[in-house]
């Protein structure tokens, strides 16, 4: 039963059975929408954490894909030593080199490095220093051979000198 | 009868903790002011606290079209020693006008019509103060049937100013009648015929009816010598006559101020009366009978 109202400042509106139904459908939508809320904030923290540790992860994985490949292990250096034994034995190294030798240039010692690259340490004599100067302009530019270093020289009339370089296999 | 609820004195909750200060209502008549606080809580509304301060006759003086606080800051002072008994602090209040501020009948509108759109309708000619003065508002017994009361708009606002003054914020507004009436119909007696004595200090109403429906209502202004009681009882007499067949016991029912002393006559004088309501406990300074607006505070 509703009440009577007097007052001057008006009458308010009683809640009816209607208005009782729709608050507390409006009631049961705000639970409804909390508890999604919730979930969904759970679900997005659950999402963030995972995140992270899948970021953390990756980059685990990158530092430990750098460290294995700045740190080649013993397998692969002997696996390398085996294939330029294979492909790049002494006679052919020396028979490579001599196609670069001038006439009056003179391999005195011959020093053949075989791990994961070839390097060569050569002894030279040249007659002239001409001859020593073209050798390692030959040298340079012989596809066979990279890294050409010259190293110390003796110029006495002739040149005595080291060069190292690397020998380029499968060329 | 119904019986009353009122809160357990002495507890910790009702001396230590008080989160919910609960619904404060304020009764004025003729002979004082009353307060009440009223918790609501899952089970039924419990009397929390009741406090009356009464007033020198003169100082207020129910009436529909004139003044009714002719000494307000008597009014005010009994107001401020209720609430300050109360310990119920300012806020939204719930003001019960006393019986004999406003017209009060019996409508019943036609169909398509709200009763509180008839009342208007009907009672606009026969106001005797303009009808955009008037307050009118219905208490709804259903299939269109009301009882409708207009209060004037300056009468109510001598009410609210003072509550207003003592730090309040009326909130709805009542009348003590109407407030018994609703209190009662929702306890219908068993007896089929029924007739409701509601007293107020300065009027009263007699509320007929027969199988829980309302059939006759009147409203009269008291006459409070040593006869009252007697033409009271012959006025419930002939009003009786109005319910059912005549051969059906008639249940009657009495609240509001002079309750006791009227059943009292009445049993005396061999008729049948008894209280409208009744509190368990007994810690109210009047019995619950003497207030007519407490049984609609504690529905």
């Amino acid at each position: 039963m509703s009440r009577p109202d007097f007052s001057t400042s008006g009458k308010r509106p009683d809640l009816r059975a209607a208005d009782m139904a729709l608050l507390g459908a409006a009631a049961v939508a705000l639970a409804l929408a909390i508890a999604s809320a919730a979930g969904a904030w759970s679900d997005l923290r659950r999402a963030t954490a995972d995140l992270t540790a899948a970021r953390r992860e990756a980059a685990d994985a990158a530092g430990r894909a750098r460290s294995l490949e700045g740190r080649r292990g013993p397998d692969a250096a002997l696996s390398s030593r085996a294939f330029l034994t294979a492909e790049a034995p002494p006679p052919r190294v020396m028979a490579d080199l001599e196609s670069v030798l001038p006439g009056d240039v003179r391999l005195v010692t011959l020093t053949l490095d075989y791990g994961e690259r070839l390097n060569l340490v050569m002894q030279l004599s040249a007659r002239h220093a001409a001859s020593y100067d073209q050798f390692l302009q030959q040298l340079q530019q012989s596809p066979l051979f990279a890294d050409v270093r010259p190293g110390e020289e003796v110029r006495d009339g002739g040149v005595r000198a080291q060069v190292q370089a690397t020998y380029r296999v499968g060329r | 009868m119904p019986r009353l609820s009122r809160a357990r004195t002495g507890g910790y909750n009702d001396c230590r903790v008080r989160p919910f200060r609960g619904e404060l209502t304020v009764a004025f008549d003729a002979s004082g002011v009353s307060g009440a606080v009223v918790s609501r809580g899952l089970r039924r509304p419990r009397l929390r606290s009741f406090e009356r301060a009464p007033l020198a006759p003169g100082a207020l003086s129910p009436h529909p079209l004139e003044v009714n606080l002719h000494r307000p800051e008597e009014v005010s002072e009994a107001l401020r020693l209720v609430l300050q008994g109360l310990d119920a602090g300012a806020g939204r209040v719930s003001l019960i006008l006393p019986d004999g501020v406003a017209r009060i009948g019996l409508v019943e509108a036609p169909a398509g019509v709200g009763p509180e759109e008839y009342a208007r309708f009907r009672w606009a000619q026969g106001l005797p103060y303009p009808a955009a003065e008037a307050i009118v508002d219905v208490l709804p017994l259903g299939a269109g049937r009301a009882v409708a009361a207009a209060v004037r708009r300056a009468v109510a606002l001598e009410y609210e100013a003072v509550a207003g003054r003592a730090g309040l914020s009326p909130g709805r507004v009542d009348l003590a009648p109407l407030a018994a009436l609703s209190a009662l119909f929702r306890d219908a007696p068993a007896e089929p015929a029924a007739v409701d004595v509601i007293l107020g200090d300065a009027a009263y109403c007699l509320a007929v009816s027969y199988g829980g429906a309302l059939r006759v209502l009147r409203n009269r202004r008291r006459d409070p010598d040593a006869g009252e009681a007697d033409r009271l009882g012959r006025e419930v007499d002939r009003t009786a006559a109005f319910a059912g067949d005549g051969t059906s016991a008639v249940r009657v029912r009495v609240v509001g101020p002079g309750a006791r002393h009227l059943i009292g006559e009445m049993l005396r004088s061999g008729r049948a009366a008894a209280p409208g309501w009744e509190m368990e406990g007994g810690r109210l300074p009047v019995e619950a009978a003497e207030l007519a607006w407490l049984g609609a505070v504690l529905g």
